[in-house]
């Protein structure tokens, strides 16, 4: 299948252009940037860990032989964050042979990709990699892409591989000014960004429609929904963050204090009592189902791999923001491999046509310009700019709610626990 | 000749020791330590988290018991007069009939219970069917998500566990017997209550013991098809194991687990009579 039909597959299907909206993606990046802390400073922050030094060894005098790429690279990402065509692309779950992108890396390098949407939740994913990282021993996976709170925690753990930044030109040359210098990862020697997006509320316009229900605005029309027709996310820290801007509190690890946490707890319990339930990804297929109406959804998910009738909003609360990051675990098979691929998807035309379908907001300096190309012909909605290129007033309604101090973190687990009723 | 008995034994003894004794023993005393993960954990004798097991999750100890002991009887329902049909009426398909008992249980125990949660899917094959093709149920009609789907799911699992007993106590029963009963004027009633049943009670012992104690400490049951109300203790104990690295909490819920099912099998064994069963 040649790359025209794939992209027009895309275009037809969701009326896309890039009009003049870079100024925002600008201001949107450099609010990224500045969080989770403004401080350009290397001086430990609260709640955000530091990362192990690395030893870049000089390149050795005497060439050394060339690696070869060896395979299959194994790549555990989440649902809807590639590109895809074809009958998975209509039904938005991955399946092998289904992804552009990663059939041309096969080609260009000659090895297999074993790309699994194996990862929902930070910290289930991290409970499957914990005992194989703790133990020293290879996790099975090459490549991970973990948020950015739980990538600082693998990387402060010593539990990340290095990158060779030789094998990764692109990425040096193209990552986006507004995420370089990371608090956890200042140099990017164990990370380069995946995505970026952020944590708002979805809706079926159907489903609500049919129930005679208005379609919600805010957090706050979400929680007044029929309980077990909604969902949260079982990425607590979203959940709470926008807990806590729903209640009129600011979303800021800094400030939150132990009743605060409480006071979402206790603004929580009688909807998930009266049925609403814990997502992660999944609320697609039960977008899909109609079980769900309504919920806490990842910005870019229903625009990409939604039913007709999906819709993202940003609740006029306010949104969480977040990256998710490429990482190799330690002890990878395949690390080279899994280099190159990082550098592949920070080649400008790579990550367009991945940006492309999954929108969500990308990280690789001249990808904007080529999907501007590409969407040259059909404009597209302020819907779909909103959600790639978020404008300075959304940006400004942005909150980070990520690195939290031990304490905070170990009473959110609780809270969520006894939430879920274990 | 003397050493015999306990060289056959030593293999066993020694596996349980290792791997049994030893571990429980450490989990005794993590469940009266005190410390965290990154610090590590002294033993202090402090009951702390018993009384803190007790007093938090009476709710998830109710729901297991609930639906541990109702899977346990359903699956003797459902199990029974499968198991009387293949010892009594199998002919020459018993094999065969015995087989498809098992079959499922090639696949995995969790693609099976993923496998209901499709099955039973609000728009799923079944619910899909009846809702909107003959519009028997309303639109809003859910079975996942609730206890009902939890006990199902237990029960669906472990229905092997009771046939199998089942019908190997039911096989060994002389059809003498009962031909002897109905020659003493027993109705085919009297006879199955006076000589079959009672004869097939070590089978329903080991049965529902086999069902009973694996359906109490399950968890992916309630994990897969239950919800914040349904959960159990099964599911407080990984949550607190593997999520708040809450060793000492997480020991002692096992321990009280553990102390009640002893005591569930002991009263269960009295009221039984252990003499038939080793008869």
């Amino acid at each position: 299948m040649s790359d025209q039909s794939v992209f027009s597959h895309r275009v037809t299907r969701r009326q896309f252009v890039v009009g003049g909206s870079l100024a925002g993606f600008a201001a949107f990046l450099a609010a990224c940037a500045g969080s989770p802390t403004e401080s350009p400073s290397q001086a430990a922050t609260p709640g955000v860990p530091t990362a192990p030094p690395v030893n870049q060894t000089p390149t050795p005098a005497v060439p050394t032989e060339p690696p070869v790429p060896t395979g299959p690279l194994q790549f555990a990402n989440w649902e809807a964050y590639i590109d895809l065509a074809g009958s998975a692309g209509d039904e938005g779950v991955y399946a092998p042979g289904s992804s552009p992108t990663i059939e041309k890396f096969k080609e260009k390098y000659g090895v297999d990709v074993n790309y699994v949407e194996k990862i929902g939740d930070n910290e289930d994913f991290y409970a499957i990699i914990q005992p194989a990282l703790a133990t020293d021993l290879p996790t099975g996976w090459d490549l991970v892409v973990l948020t950015d709170w739980m990538a600082a925690r693998l990387i402060s753990k010593g539990w990340i591989e290095p990158i060779d930044q030789g094998n990764v030109p692109n990425c040096v040359n193209n990552l986006r000014d507004g995420l370089k210098n990371q608090p956890w990862d200042s140099n990017n020697d164990y990370h380069y960004p995946w995505q970026s997006g952020m944590t708002g509320i979805g809706y079926n316009a159907k489903s609500l429609r049919q129930a005679g229900k208005a379609a919600p605005t805010s957090i706050a029309d979400l929680y007044a929904l029929p309980s077990n027709k909604i969902n949260f996310l079982t990425e607590a820290r979203d959940t709470w963050g926008l807990g806590l801007l729903k209640l009129g509190k600011s979303a800021d690890p800094a400030t939150t204090t132990f009743d605060d946490l409480q006071a979402v707890y206790d603004d929580l319990a009688p909807l998930v009592a009266n049925g609403a339930r814990f997502l992660d990804n999944s609320y697609l297929q039960d977008f899909a189902s109609k079980k769900v109406w309504a919920g806490m959804v990842w910005s870019g998910d229903l625009a990409s791999s939604g039913t007709p009738g999906d819709t993202f909003v940003f609740p006029s609360e306010g949104c969480m923001v977040w990256t998710d990051n490429m990482m190799i675990p330690k002890g990878a098979e395949h690390k080279y491999t899994a280099e190159l691929m990082m550098d592949f998807v920070y080649d400008p035309q790579i990550a367009a046509a991945i940006e492309n379908y999954v929108y969500y907001v990308c990280p690789v300096n001249g990808a904007a310009e080529i999907m501007q190309e590409m969407n040259a012909e059909e404009p597209l909605d302020q819907y779909y700019l909103d959600l790639i290129f978020p404008g300075p007033e959304l940006v400004a309604q942005m909150h980070n709610f990520q690195f939290l101090s031990d304490e905070l973190e170990t009473r959110l687990k609780e809270l969520f626990l006894d939430l879920k009723g274990v | 000749m003397a050493a015999a008995p306990f060289l056959l034994l030593a293999p066993g003894t020694l596996w349980l020791l290792i791997f049994f004794v030893w571990p429980t023993l450490q989990m005794l005393l993590m469940s009266v330590s005190t410390g965290s993960l990154d610090d590590g954990y002294q033993v202090t004798g402090s009951l702390d988290a018993y009384g803190t097991a007790i007093s938090r999750f009476p709710k998830q100890f109710g729901n297991s018991l609930l639906y541990g002991g109702a899977a346990t009887v359903l699956d003797f329902l459902i199990g029974f007069p499968v198991a009387y049909t293949v010892a009594f009426r199998g002919g020459r398909y018993k094999n065969l009939l015995l087989f498809l008992v098992i079959a499922p249980f090639f696949t995995s125990f969790l693609i099976r219970t993923i496998s209901w949660k499709t099955l039973l899917g609000d728009e799923g094959p079944l619910l899909g069917f009846l809702k909107h093709s003959l519009g028997v149920l309303p639109a809003e009609f859910t079975v996942t998500g609730t206890s009902f789907a939890v006990v199902a799911g237990i029960t669906y699992n472990f229905l092997p566990f009771m046939i199998l007993p089942l019908y190997v106590a039911l096989e060994k029963i002389d059809p003498a017997l009962i031909e002897a009963a109905n020659d003493l004027y027993a109705s085919r009633w009297q006879a199955f209550r006076r000589v079959t049943f009672p004869l097939a009670l070590p089978g329903v012992f080991a049965g529902s013991i086999l069902t009973f104690i694996p359906a109490l400490g399950d968890y992916v049951n309630a994990t897969l098809l239950g919800n914040p109300q349904t959960q159990m203790i099964g599911n407080v104990i990984l949550s607190r194991y593997l999520t708040l690295n809450d060793y000492p909490l997480a020991a002692a819920l096992s321990f009280i687990l553990m102390a009640g099912i002893i005591v569930a099998v002991t009263i269960y064994a009295r009221f039984l009579g252990t003499e038939q069963l080793t008869g």
